[in-house]
Formats: structure tokens, C-alpha cells, sequence
């Protein structure tokens, strides 16, 4: 999927761990990790707010459109 | 009432599952012993009592062994069937139980379930259609029981669909667990 989270670029920049991320926003860092390593298949607006919120950015920030190689997938999630 | 989690009708309804399932383990173990048991006999006919009539028929001698152990042949397939049936039932339920019913292995038993009702009608037909090739070319019995049954196509399309619904299921709870 050519949507890129930059989450670890952003707590590198703000000196943030995941842990004290998941304690501020409310979510798990399974989940955290989830959206982190780009596995995850869609984001709620709730919990974007609070990414934002506590990392200081613009949804911009955070998640990016890259375009992939030609030929990949817009959506290339399991069917099942 | 509640339908799923435990305690609920789907817990009861495996337990139905559980014992209908050692009651056919049980039937397929004594079907099969009795199939061993006629070969064997058939080596002495008298064993099995020399004669059997079936209405105006007569079935005697060397004939009878084998014929009685391809009809326990016939009802042990028959039963290894029901068990595979009622074995992914099981499965499904157990997943009803701890309340996840679009559990993406679900799919693949709804299939699997499927797929052996209509193996299970389609062998009904090969039986009857073999048993009166043969009962017609011994003048031996008559065999009355290969209609085409309605229902059980009927169901067979109910579960393909179903097994189709499990599947968009599972992918949106594949979705949902992805979603933070």
C-alpha cells in the first residue's frame, strides 16, 4: 500500500518512546506497533487526533502518500 | 437466551454435537466389525444363517457375505461422512463459544461441510445406482432408494452461500483488527 506512517520518524524527532506514546494517546503499543511497522489497514480520525495532538504535527506529518512500483496494489490487504 | 458465548445455545448445541459424535464413532467402529465379521463368515454361509428372504427373493449360499458386507460398507462411508460433518460442526461451534464466529477457519469448514453433504447424495446415487445393476443382474433384491432429494441440493446451496458470508465476515473482522 503506498500509504506511508511516519511515526518513527516523528518520535525520533520528539525524543518520544513508543511506551510513553501508547500511556499518552490510550492505545496499546501492540496497536502502536501495528501502525508503526505500515501492517496496519486503516486508521480511526480518533485516534489520529491524538497522535497529532500529543506529537505536535499535522495529520501531513504523519501519514504520507508514496507512490509504489508500478504494478503494486492501492489496497493489498489479506482477502482473507 | 443468549446464542453465543458460554453457557448460551451454542454451548448447548455442541454438547448435542459432542455425544451424536461418539455415537457415530461408536456405529462406524460396530459397522465395520460387523463388515469383517461377514467376509469372514462368508468363507461358511451356514453361519450366516444360510438364507435371507427379501420379499418374494430369495437370497442364498455364497451371496450373502458379500452382499451384507457392501451394505456395511455403504453405511460406513455413510458414516465417516455424517462424522466429518458433524466434526467441522463442532469446530464451528466451539468458535461460537468463545464468541468469535467469523473466525477465518470457519469459512474453509462451512466448505468442508458442504462438500461432503453433496459427496455424501452424490454417493447415495452411485450405491443405488451399482445395487440395482447388480440386485437387477442376480434377480437378486429390489433397491427403491435413489431419488433425487431436493433438500439436501437445497442445503448444499444454503451452505456454499453461508460459507460466502463467513468469508466477507472474517475479512471485515481481518479489517477491524487492523484498524487502530
Amino acid at each position: 500500500m503506498p500509504i506511508r506512517v511516519r511515526l518513527d520518524r516523528l518520535l525520533l524527532e520528539r525524543r518520544m518512546s513508543l511506551t510513553e506514546l501508547a500511556d499518552r494517546v490510550g492505545v496499546t503499543i501492540a496497536n502502536l506497533s501495528i501502525l508503526k511497522t505500515g501492517k496496519a489497514r486503516a486508521i480511526r480520525f480518533s485516534t489520529l487526533a491524538s497522535l497529532c495532538r500529543e506529537l505536535e504535527c499535522q495529520p501531513g506529518d504523519l501519514v504520507v502518500w508514496e507512490p509504489g512500483p508500478p504494478g503494486e496494489p492501492e489496497d493489498d490487504g489479506p482477502e482473507e | 437466551m443468549r446464542a453465543l458465548g458460554p453457557g448460551s445455545v451454542s454451548s448447548f448445541l455442541k454438547v448435542i454435537l459432542d455425544v451424536v459424535r461418539w455415537v457415530l464413532v461408536l456405529s462406524a467402529i460396530g459397522v465395520s466389525v460387523g463388515i469383517v465379521a461377514c467376509l469372514l463368515m462368508s468363507f461358511n454361509p451356514e453361519l450366516l444363517g444360510g438364507s435371507v428372504d427379501i420379499g418374494d427373493i430369495h437370497i442364498k449360499g455364497a451371496w450373502l457375505g458379500p452382499i451384507a458386507a457392501a451394505a456395511l460398507l455403504a453405511i460406513d462411508l455413510y458414516l465417516a461422512g455424517a462424522l466429518v460433518i458433524v466434526g467441522r460442526l463442532r469446530r464451528i461451534f466451539q468458535t461460537l463459544i468463545v464468541g468469535d464466529p467469523f473466525h477465518p477457519a470457519n469459512v474453509r469448514r462451512l466448505r468442508i461441510i458442504g462438500a461432503a453433504l453433496a459427496a455424501l447424495e452424490l454417493g447415495r446415487y452411485l450405491f443405488t445406482g451399482v445395487g440395482r445393476l447388480f440386485a437387477h443382474s442376480l434377480r437378486l433384491a429390489r433397491i427403491d432408494a435413489g431419488g433425487v432429494n431436493l433438500t439436501t441440493w437445497f442445503a448444499v446451496l444454503v451452505i456454499v452461500v453461508l460459507a460466502e458470508v463467513f468469508r466477507e465476515g472474517a475479512r471485515l473482522r481481518g479489517e477491524a483488527e487492523l484498524t487502530i
